[in-house]
This record gives C-alpha cells, sequence and structure tokens, in this order.
C-alpha cells in the first residue's frame, strides 16, 4: 500500500522519548500510520463532547450547542453555575490556530462536521440521515431514531424498574472497571491492531505532513524556542511561531434576561391591576405612619388608619418610641405594612379604592400604648422630645458618613438654614421601576413543554398575587424560594409607594419602608442573577450618598433621626454589583469606600466619640454593641473584597484580603484557611495549599474536637487528594466524613463525583439519585442536578425522560427561583 | 462498511465524556442584617444552601465539586483523560463486546483502552466503562475513535465507530537569551509566557544541563530556609503573563580546562516545564535542546583573572591577564602596551611572551595607573605573533573605578 509513504512525507517527528521510551521505539510506527488513514473516510464526528448529546432532541440542544463558543473558552475557569452549557470549543479553536499545515485536515473535516447531530445543529435530522448513508456512516440516524421510538414507549413504571435495575448491575460494572483508573497512562504499544488495517488510500499525508515554519525572528534577541512534551526529541514539526494566543481574557458575566422583561417594557404607562389593588389598601392609612409621625393628619383619620394595622408600629424603624429599650423586633410581622408618603408626595397618591376595605384584613383593634405615644409626638415638633427618642439602635446601624457636601447640606437643614425644597434635582434620588414585572417561571415552562399542559397545571407555587399584599407575604414568597414573584410583589408596594414604572426621574420622598423595598428587590435581582436588571434600577440611586436618603434631610418626618436611610447592605449590594457585570475594579473602588467609612466609624467608637465623630457620650454598652456591629460589619465589607478579588483571579490579593477577616471573625478561622487552602488547590499549587490546612487541623486542634472541624480536615484532606490525581483515596476521605455526618450533602455529592471519576458511573449515578429521592430538600440543589443530569447524559441514551423526572422533583419542592439550566433540559 | 448497516438500529450506545478536574462550586453570597425587612431570611436561605460553608457563608468558593461543564481546551503535555461508557439501550442481551478506543494524531495511532479483551455479554440498561488516559504529545488535531463491535442474540455480528475530535494547543511560549559572561559563564534567560486562559501555577521550571555544564539556578533570593522565589509567594502565571527565569551555566572543569575554550554551537541543556492548574490538572513539557553559539574568541583570547575594583588615583595597581591561544597553531608572542589618555601601563612594551602551544595559556601579571578620576576603561594591549606578523588588539578589556584617596581624608 502506499502507506509507506505516508511516514515517508512526514518529518519523523514525534520519537518520543522518556517514560515511555523503550516501550516505543521508532519502529512501531509505520504501521501504525497505515490506519492513520481511515478515519478520514469516515463520518467523523469532528470534536469530543464533554456529553455526548447523542441524538436526543436536535432543537433543543440548538441552544446549547450552538453558543458562540468565545464565551466559553472564556469561561473555561468560571465557576459560576450560568456556564452551564454543553458545548465546546473545538470548532473555534480550531479557526483560531488552524495553519496551513493542517488545514487540508481541517476542511474536510469540516465538511463532515456538517453530519455531526451534536455539533452542527441546524441540520435536521433527515439531512444527517441522507447524509449518514451515503458516508456509511450510521450511529446518527440510529441513536436519533433509537430515541425517538424509546421517548414515546417507556413510560413511568418501566423506568421506575429500569432504575432499580440500574442499580444492582452497578455493583457489577464497579467490579468490572476498578481496574481502570489505576492504569497507567496512555502510550503503552498496544497499538498494532492488525485487523485493523484496512486498505485506505486517502490523502492524509499531505493532510498531515507539516512544513516546517520559518522561525519568525524576535525583535530583543530572544528566540523563539520549541517546546514540546518531554517524550518528544527535537526536529518536530511543531513551532513556536504558530503560537496559539488566545487573546480574550475576561468572560464578561453575562446574565440572562428576564424571560417576560421585553413585554413588560413594551406597555410602558399602562396601569398596572396590581398597583390598584394595592392602592386601594394603602391609601387610606397613607395619611398616617409611624414612619411618618410628623405627616400632616388629618385628625379623623388617624384612629382608623392606626386600627388595622397595629403590629406595623412593633416593626417600625421609624421612630425611637417603638422601640426604646434598642433591640429592635425585627421578626415581628408586618402584615399591612404602609407606606409613609411624607406631605411633597401625599397628593400623588392615587384616591382610595373601592376594594380598600376587602382587600385590607382587618385585625381586631387593639388598644396599643403606642398609639398614645404616637399620638403625643405626631405633629410635635418640640427638640427635645424627639433628641430623647432617637434610639441607641436606630444611630447605631443608621450611622453614616457621607460626604463632606452632603453633609453640610444635612446640617443646614436640621438648623433650619435651607429648606429640602430649595435642594436641586440633581441632588435628589429619583428611583422608578425599570421594568414591571418578571412573573414568569421557568420550572412551569419546561413542564408544559416536556410533560404536557395537565402536569404543568399541578404546579403550584405562589405568587405575588397569593400573598398578602405586603411585608409579611413578601417574606413569604421569599422564604418559599419564589424570588421572581417577591421581586413583582417588592415592584407592587414600591408602585404604590409612588416609585412605580416609569417614575424615575420623578420626585417621590423616601421613607425606610421604601428603600428596605428597593434593598430587597435589588438583592432577590442579584439572586436570581438578573445583574443588569438590577444595575438598571439601583442607577438612579447614585452613590447612595444624596443627602434625600438621610434622615436628617426630613425634619420633620423623622425629627431628630438621623444618619442614613439605605441599609448598610444595601450599600454593600450596590458596591457589589458591579463585580457581576464584568467591572470589578468599579465594584472595588466602592468596597474600598464602605471599608474607609466602616474604618473611621470604628476610629470614631474607639475615640469615645459616637460612630459619626460626634461628641455623644455612650454608655459603654452601647459603645461595645456599637464596636460589635461595624467590625462586623467591616469584615462583611472585606468578605466581599475578597470575593471580589477571587472573581477577578486576582488570588494574591484575594488570599490576604481572606486571611485579613480571620482578625475581626476569629471564629471563621478554619473555614476561611480551608478556603485559602481550595484557593491554591484551584491555582493548582497544591504544596502551599497542604500548608495551609496544615494550619487548618492546627486551628482545629486548639479548639477542641468540634465535629464540624474534624469533617473540614477530612474535606480538605480529600481535596489534597483529588489534586493529586489519587480519586481513590479522596473518595475515601469523603466516605469517610459520610461516616460520621450521613447527611453531609457535599461529602455526599463529592463522593459520588470522585466514583465518577473512578469509572463507577453506576454506582456514582445510584448513589447521587438515592440522595435525590431520600431527602430532596437537602439534594435539588443546582450543582447536585448538574452532576446527576451530566451522568445521566453520559449513561443512556435516555437522559431526557430522566431528567424530565427530576423535573417533576423540582415542580414539587422548588419556588419560581429554580435555576433550571442545571436540569439541561434545553 | 456497507450501507446495509446504516440503517440498522444499534443495541448498543456509546457516550463519551472528557474527564477534566471537578470544579468548586461558587456561591453568590447575599446578606442582610436582623433589621433588614428580610430579617434573617437571606441568611437562613443561604445556612439552608447544602453549597455554602457553614459558619463563613459569605465565602464564595464553595465545596461542592461539580462535573466538567465543557471540553474545555487541552494542551500540550496535559493528560487526556475520557470517560467511555457502552450502554445497552435494547431489551435484549448482547453479547461478545468488544469495546476499543483509539486516538489518532496527526502521526500516529495509539490504542487507550484499558483492556482489548471482549465482554462477553452485556444486559438491558447496565454499561461497560471505561476511563482512559493520554498525556498529549503533539499539537493539532486528534481524534478519538471509539469502535464497538457486539453481537446480538440472534447472532448478528454488529459494528459501530464514532469520532471525537479536538484541538491541542500550545500552552507556553518560551523564548531564550544568553548572555556570555567575561568568564566562561553563561546565563540563560528564558521568557516563559501563559498562553492560556487560566492561571498557571508553575510548579517547576529547571534547566537541565547538557554534560558540558553546571546549572545554578537564580530565581529565589537568599534568605530565609530555602530561599524566596524571585516572583513572590504566590508562584502562578495569570493568562498572558510572562515570567524571566535566569539560569547561570558554567562549564565544567573537565571541559573548562579543555583548551579554555567551547567553541561553535553547543548543546546547552533544556528546559523542563511542569505546570499544575484547576486542581491539580497537570502539565509538563520539555524545551527542544537549546543550542547556544559560543562567542568567537579568534585566535588568541585575552580575559582576565583579576583585577580590583576600586583604585586610587595615580597609585599602580596589578592585574592578571590570562593569554589563551584557541588557534590550531603554535604561536610565538609579543606584548605591546599603549597608553591612552586615562591609563598608563607600567613596565617595558614590545616585551616577547614567548612560544603558546595551541590551547595553552599564560598567566600575566601586569601593573598599571589611571591619571583620571572615575570609571575608567582598561585599553590599549596589543599581541603580535611574530610567526604571522599578525597583531590582536584589546582595548576595553575591564573597567576600574578610580577614586581620589585625599578627598575622602579631607571631609
Amino acid at each position: 500500500m502506499d502507506s509507506e509513504e505516508a511516514p515517508a512525507q512526514r518529518p519523523v517527528t514525534l520519537e518520543i522519548t522518556v517514560e515511555d521510551a523503550t516501550a516505543e521505539a521508532p519502529g512501531p510506527d509505520p504501521p501504525k500510520l497505515t490506519i492513520s488513514q481511515t478515519p478520514l473516510r469516515e463520518n467523523l464526528l469532528p470534536q469530543v463532547e464533554s456529553i455526548d448529546l447523542g441524538g436526543e432532541f436536535s432543537t433543543p440542544q440548538e441552544d446549547s450547542s450552538a453558543t458562540p463558543s468565545e464565551s466559553l473558552m472564556d469561561k473555561l475557569n468560571d465557576q459560576m453555575m450560568e456556564s452551564v452549557l454543553i458545548s465546546d470549543s473545538p470548532n473555534n479553536s480550531e479557526e483560531e490556530d488552524d495553519d496551513d499545515d493542517v488545514a487540508p485536515m481541517d476542511s474536510f473535516l469540516d465538511a463532515v462536521e456538517e453530519e455531526d447531530h451534536f455539533h452542527e445543529t441546524s441540520v435536521d435530522k433527515e439531512e444527517q440521515g441522507e447524509i449518514g448513508q451515503n458516508t456509511t456512516e450510521i450511529e446518527v440516524t440510529v441513536e436519533e431514531q433509537e430515541k425517538d421510538s424509546s421517548v414515546e414507549k417507556v413510560d413511568e413504571e418501566t423506568r421506575e424498574q429500569t432504575d432499580t435495575e440500574e442499580q444492582v448491575i452497578s455493583c457489577v460494572s464497579l467490579q468490572v472497571d476498578e481496574h481502570s483508573p489505576s492504569d497507567p497512562n496512555s502510550g503503552e504499544p498496544s497499538l498494532l491492531e492488525a485487523q485493523e488495517t484496512k486498505d485506505y488510500s486517502v490523502p492524509v499525508c499531505t493532510i498531515f505532513s507539516h512544513g516546517t515554519h520559518p522561525k519568525s525572528l524576535v525583535p530583543d534577541g530572544f528566540q523563539p524556542t520549541l517546546i514540546k512534551s518531554p517524550s518528544f526529541s527535537m526536529g518536530s514539526g511543531v513551532e513556536t511561531s504558530e503560537a496559539v494566543t488566545p487573546s480574550k481574557l475576561m468572560a464578561p458575566l453575562v446574565c440572562q434576561p428576564s424571560p417576560s422583561l421585553s413585554k413588560f417594557f413594551n406597555d410602558n404607562g399602562h396601569v398596572n391591576p396590581a398597583s390598584d389593588f394595592f392602592d386601594s389598601f394603602t391609601v387610606p392609612s397613607s395619611f398616617i405612619s409611624v414612619s411618618n409621625p410628623n405627616a400632616d393628619i388629618p385628625p379623623g383619620a388617624t384612629p382608623a388608619s392606626i386600627a388595622p394595622t397595629p403590629e406595623r408600629q412593633l416593626s417600625s424603624t421609624s421612630s425611637s418610641i417603638s422601640n426604646p429599650g434598642g433591640a429592635l423586633d425585627s421578626g415581628a410581622p408586618t402584615p399591612s405594612s404602609v407606606f409613609a408618603p411624607s406631605e411633597s408626595t401625599t397628593k400623588a397618591q392615587p384616591p382610595p379604592s373601592q376594594e380598600a376595605p376587602a382587600q385590607a384584613p382587618a385585625p381586631a383593634p387593639q388598644p396599643q400604648p403606642f398609639n398614645t405615644l404616637q399620638a403625643v409626638f405626631s405633629g410635635s415638633d418640640d427638640p427635645f422630645a424627639t433628641a430623647l427618642s432617637l434610639s441607641e439602635v436606630d444611630r447605631r446601624h443608621d450611622s453614616w458618613l457621607p460626604s463632606e457636601e452632603t453633609r453640610k447640606l444635612l446640617i443646614s437643614v436640621a438648623t433650619q438654614q435651607y429648606s429640602p425644597a430649595y435642594v436641586e434635582t440633581t441632588r435628589l434620588t429619583m428611583p422608578g421601576l425599570k421594568f414591571d414585572n418578571l412573573q414568569g417561571d421557568a420550572v412551569k415552562d419546561l413542564m408544559l413543554r416536556f410533560l404536557g399542559e395537565a402536569a404543568a397545571m399541578k404546579r403550584q407555587v405562589l405568587t405575588a398575587n397569593s400573598v398578602e399584599q405586603s411585608f409579611t407575604g413578601l417574606k413569604r414568597l421569599i422564604s418559599s424560594k419564589n424570588w421572581r414573584a417577591a421581586v413583582d410583589l417588592t415592584g407592587r408596594l414600591l408602585t404604590a409607594h409612588g416609585q412605580g414604572y416609569g417614575k424615575a426621574g420623578q420626585q417621590s420622598s423616601h421613607t425606610t419602608d421604601s428603600l428596605q423595598l428597593w434593598f430587597v428587590r435589588l438583592s432577590l435581582l442579584t439572586k436570581l442573577n438578573l445583574f443588569q436588571n438590577a444595575e438598571l434600577e439601583i442607577e438612579p440611586f447614585g452613590n447612595l450618598d444624596q443627602p434625600d436618603l438621610f434622615y436628617e434631610y426630613y425634619p420633620t418626618v423623622y425629627p431628630g433621626r438621623r444618619g442614613s436611610m439605605v441599609p448598610f447592605s444595601m450599600r454593600l449590594l450596590h458596591a457589589e454589583l458591579p463585580q457581576y457585570l464584568a467591572k470589578p475594579q468599579e465594584a472595588l473602588d466602592r468596597l474600598h469606600n464602605l471599608k474607609t467609612v466602616c474604618l473611621a466609624i470604628l476610629e470614631n467608637l474607639e475615640k469615645g466619640l459616637a460612630e459619626d465623630g460626634s461628641m455623644i457620650t455612650l454608655t459603654q454598652e452601647n459603645r461595645q454593641g456599637s464596636l460589635k456591629l461595624w467590625r462586623s460589619r467591616l469584615s462583611r465589607v472585606m468578605y466581599s473584597m475578597a470575593n471580589c478579588l477571587l472573581l477577578m483571579k486576582d488570588y494574591v490579593l484575594a488570599v490576604e484580603t481572606y486571611h485579613s477577616i480571620i482578625q475581626y471573625e476569629p471564629q471563621q478561622r478554619v473555614q476561611l484557611l480551608s478556603g485559602i487552602g481550595r484557593i491554591f488547590l484551584q491555582i493548582g499549587d497544591v504544596k502551599t495549599a497542604e500548608r495551609y490546612f496544615q494550619d487548618v487541623e492546627k486551628a482545629c486542634q486548639m479548639t477542641g474536637s468540634q465535629p464540624s472541624h474534624t469533617t473540614c480536615v477530612l474535606m480538605n484532606r480529600a481535596f489534597v487528594s483529588l489534586s493529586q490525581n489519587n480519586y481513590t483515596e479522596a473518595h475515601a476521605s469523603f466516605t469517610e466524613v459520610l461516616k460520621m455526618d450521613p447527611k453531609n450533602p457535599v461529602a455526599n455529592n463529592n463522593a459520588a463525583v470522585c466514583l465518577l471519576y473512578l469509572g463507577c458511573l453506576k454506582e456514582s449515578l445510584g448513589q447521587l439519585e438515592g440522595l435525590v429521592q431520600q431527602d430532596p430538600a437537602l439534594y435539588l440543589h443546582e450543582s447536585v442536578l448538574f452532576n446527576l443530569t451530566t451522568m445521566y447524559e453520559l449513561e443512556s441514551s435516555r437522559s431526557t425522560q430522566k431528567k424530565q423526572a427530576l423535573l417533576e422533583a423540582v415542580a414539587c419542592r422548588e419556588g419560581d427561583s429554580f435555576n433550571t439550566q442545571c436540569l439541561k433540559l434545553v | 462498511m456497507d450501507v446495509s448497516q446504516a440503517k440498522q438500529e444499534h443495541l448498543l450506545a456509546l457516550k463519551v465524556m472528557r474527564l477534566t478536574k471537578p470544579t468548586l462550586f461558587t456561591n453568590l453570597p447575599v446578606t442582610c442584617e436582623d433589621r433588614d425587612l428580610p430579617g434573617d431570611l437571606f441568611d437562613q436561605l443561604m445556612r439552608e444552601d447544602p453549597s455554602t460553608i457553614k459558619g463563613a457563608e459569605a465565602l464564595m468558593l464553595g465545596e461542592m465539586l461539580t462535573l466538567p461543564q465543557n471540553f474545555g481546551n487541552i494542551f500540550l503535555g496535559e493528560t487526556f483523560s475520557s470517560y467511555i461508557s457502552v450502554h445497552n439501550d435494547s431489551i435484549q442481551v448482547v453479547k461478545d463486546i468488544l469495546v476499543k478506543a483509539d486516538l489518532q494524531t496527526s502521526s500516529q495511532r495509539l490504542n487507550l483502552s484499558a483492556s482489548n479483551s471482549a465482554v462477553a455479554e452485556l444486559k438491558p440498561e447496565s454499561c461497560i466503562d471505561d476511563v482512559i488516559h493520554h498525556e498529549v504529545k503533539e499539537i493539532g488535531t486528534h481524534i478519538l475513535v471509539c469502535a464497538v463491535s457486539y453481537t446480538t442474540q440472534y447472532g448478528e455480528k454488529l459494528y459501530f465507530r464514532k469520532f471525537f475530535k479536538f484541538q491541542v494547543l500550545k500552552p507556553l511560549d518560551v523564548k531564550t537569551k544568553f548572555y556570555n559572561a567575561e568568564t566562561d559563564e553563561v546565563f540563560l534567560e528564558a521568557q516563559i509566557q501563559n498562553i492560556t486562559t487560566s492561571p498557571m501555577f508553575m510548579e517547576k521550571v529547571s534547566l537541565e544541563p547538557s554534560m558540558m555544564y553546571n546549572v545554578t539556578e537564580l530565581n529565589t533570593v537568599a534568605g530565609g530556609d530555602e530561599g524566596e522565589s524571585t516572583f513572590g509567594k504566590m508562584s502562578y502565571l495569570q493568562p498572558m503573563d510572562t515570567r524571566q527565569y535566569l539560569y547561570c551555566l558554567k562549564p565544567k572543569p573537565e571541559y573548562a580546562e579543555k583548551a579554555g575554550v567551547i567553541k561553535g554551537v553547543t548543546v546547552i541543556g533544556k528546559l523542563d516545564i511542569v505546570w499544575k492548574t484547576n486542581l491539580g490538572e497537570r502539565g509538563r513539557l520539555q524545551t527542544s535542546q537549546l543550542q547556544r553559539m559560543a562567542p568567537g574568541y579568534g585566535d588568541i583570547r585575552l580575559s582576565l583573572e583579576m583585577i580590583p575594583d576600586t583604585v586610587n588615583l595615580e597609585e599602580p595597581f596589578d592585574i592578571i591577564c590570562k593569554i589563551t591561544n584557541c588557534s590550531e597553531r603554535t604561536m610565538d608572542l609579543e606584548l605591546e602596551m599603549m597608553n591612552t589618555r586615562s591609563i598608563h601601563w607600567c613596565g617595558v612594551s614590545g616585551r616577547q611572551l614567548g612560544k603558546l602551544s595551541p590551547g595553552a595559556f599564560l598567566s600575566l601579571p601586569l601593573i598599571l595607573l589611571s591619571s583620571v578620576q572615575g570609571l575608567q576603561s582598561i585599553s590599549g594591549l596589543r599581541l603580535t605573533d611574530t610567526f604571522l606578523k599578525r597583531t590582536y588588539e584589546y582595548d576595553d578589556i575591564a573597567q576600574v573605578c578610580v577614586v581620589c584617596p585625599y578627598t575622602n581624608n579631607e571631609c
């Protein structure tokens, strides 16, 4: 055959010299090369997929595998779950690094690629079938047919049968494959497959022959150096000049747009029925509010409006009278929290609606001591009384150091030299909803698509309509993980406050409650990974330094109260947000600002001053309380900085920052040191990681044996074993954790992952599946489900059905914030 | 292959998944304080989330392992690992299953299967699993060829194959530069650039010298127990970052003395680079033999064996020159010393140094003084081979710093 020509045309480049040197003498090369031509005749599936999606739904795959591979390449090391997309980049990388030398082969392969069912998704099945026949390749079409028929055939019961069967078999397969992972690497010379030698005279030789490229001259006197695997001798056709330079470095964190967003942008100005509904009960009581004690209250309205909302006052943060003891009862329910529009916006409130009594459930009016207090204070502008009422806790939590300009303005407002009415509008905060409604329940959408309308109808989740239109309802939505609905509800509540859709840029007043609502809304958007939406809506808040975000700006509404209306957590969120939008530098700047303020306040406290530097004498107890709070805030800011640095992959600073948190949070020493160790493992520095893990063990010994610490030590050991490629040992360590803490979800999941790397797919699957079935509360987590679905895809061509079963399990338990991407159904 | 097979439904399904290292799940901490509207709801949600670190929920990097999400990139020197699973999708028992995994590179075909023996039978819904490993040694297109042959229960022999193509990329860009010292030492500067998209921990970058040289690594700063790396505490390379490694090579005495000359192109050695990335994913590369063109010294090489670095103005000082005959013939040498504006040689110019056979050298103590302060260049030596009447000029042999001893006293 012309097989002899193949080696002849190639420079003999690939002589393997190192470990397998003896095994792989140049001798065997020519026979190998005869075989080398075979694939070119075949239907080539031109890439290794991490998961062979086989012939499962071809259309759904379009979404995942057709994703531009650039971003995926960038996301290689990105651990965020958004990148759960099955696809890979060879296509792209080909374009990048294909040199002339390989071009002919690639062009050939490209042509064949079109037959590749999981790769070229635009090709429909029939086309594939045809090509498959032409090119004598079969499995593509066959699989799809098989799949299609099987989907319909197998019903739930049979599947359950098969599941159990699998578990039995898994033991067997485990034994069979026990040895495989320990196999020595690669190049063992069992290469000569004599029976494989078929007569193929495809033009491989030309395709593969590398021309030796002239080495590019490097101006600075450096000469490019040939690098290659240790086992190569010199003279391989591989050149430094064919440098592959991936130019893209940072993958911007893209957040998925909310499904219904565009729709809601269209109907701007349209009155949202929900807001009517909400208005109906807020309006009657809007003339009185605890947070608005000085509001112009029509005397007649007072009792009526207070009556239905007695508890509200307990949780109100506005006035110190409600919580003289200092410890604010945050747990107190606020069934019908009410907004307190100041005088300026009262007129903006829509008129009371008819349905008001029906909507606002009126608990039996109870005599409230606060009511009387309230009555005393409302309308009072006695500075002495209000000063007295300034509670310690309020001051502690609300303290903030605004910019010099803002501070001056606030002082002049407080000393009545300046009326807030004259503040230029550019210095005011005028937020408004930027989109109306998220609604949407991705789980239900998927059910509609895969399980049919009947099944989808069974899905019951709380929506913004099905709960009380109040803080209580909001909390219910949050705790039941219906964050999308919760976002909707915040939207309604804010609309009722006059900061609804399209209200951005219009003057409105701020209250403690309205800012809390904004905080909740923005937090939830962030939790839902809807960063762009969050950014849009936080934008009118500027840098949170406008005077109207401080209590001093409202001397009549909040007499004597000082400090920031914006909760600290919202400042933190505001600072963190840019890092998720590929602007980590901006996030760092903001976080450093927060840190500076925290440090300044701590310094003030240590100097014996009040938080804001004023000469208020604090009792020892209060000072300690304040110090404690601000230290914990500082450490929270540091955490955010470290997290941000980690996202930026600035590992040196990230480690330094995490390390510095230990001084503020000594009780988190073990977790922090372990975390730093894991960072080192992530960048591949196993030795340094081990040093940190040793520190962890020392720290654990000092604090005595807590079970959580023992777990931590074992976990760390497992991660080190894993990094040394010793999956057996890693599995043993995870299993040991499970002996002490059988319910540990991390150890369970990680042990299953190790099993897969050990070649025990069935066993690994069995373990994860069992967990999800037994304890869905713990294991219906996106990381576990992602692993599970990945294994389903690897295991069988019928993974879609198994994934659908997972979808059903999810539908029973999870709220609308569930990230359906991890099910990999689309 | 015959066309009839194309219509055949296969009873077995083959799935392949590349096993890169798993990744650690990252949380997105959103917290609030007790006084905020959600109360401790957010914190509670985070505590209940199994992927957070208990007790330190704000720590982003969790402990939950997630399987690789895409094929990723594979680089020269890394190990390609892949899970191969053959699953019986049918409802019948399949017999004599043989699964073969070969890797077709641009030059060769390697068998990667752990075992080449057939599995006797495979029941419905069960799997044959194999994890293959291969250290990639070539750049460019690789094709994983998986072939499955089996016999149905009706005795029909079936066969199918699947191909998975991937590209092996180059992970590093290495450039080298040699500096020849006045002594026979050679300094090698190696610039190593990470051209992957992920940070890389350089576990080992060492120079394996050829037999002629001993090597000293100059990449640590003395002090401490084992010396601190010049690259700081964290020895990792961000994407596109470049790092310079410096090595000093000294010829072994037996080679150095052999004529004191290493001529022409010599092999210096090769760089051995071991790196690790995510969770210990390891890669290893060696450069080709680094070659260096030894500087030509002409027929006679003049080097300095001893010279003070600082001398006093107008005070004689000693230097020792080493004159080596690098030519193939015997020379009869005559030494001339020419004064320059600042350098004044002491002693007689034009003296005979005698015969010097090839490869031999002689040490020549000389005395000179400088009449000018500052950094002065020693120049003006002339050697003449009286056999061939050829004169070799030696200027700017070395520099000395000339200081005035009196100014110090005055101060």
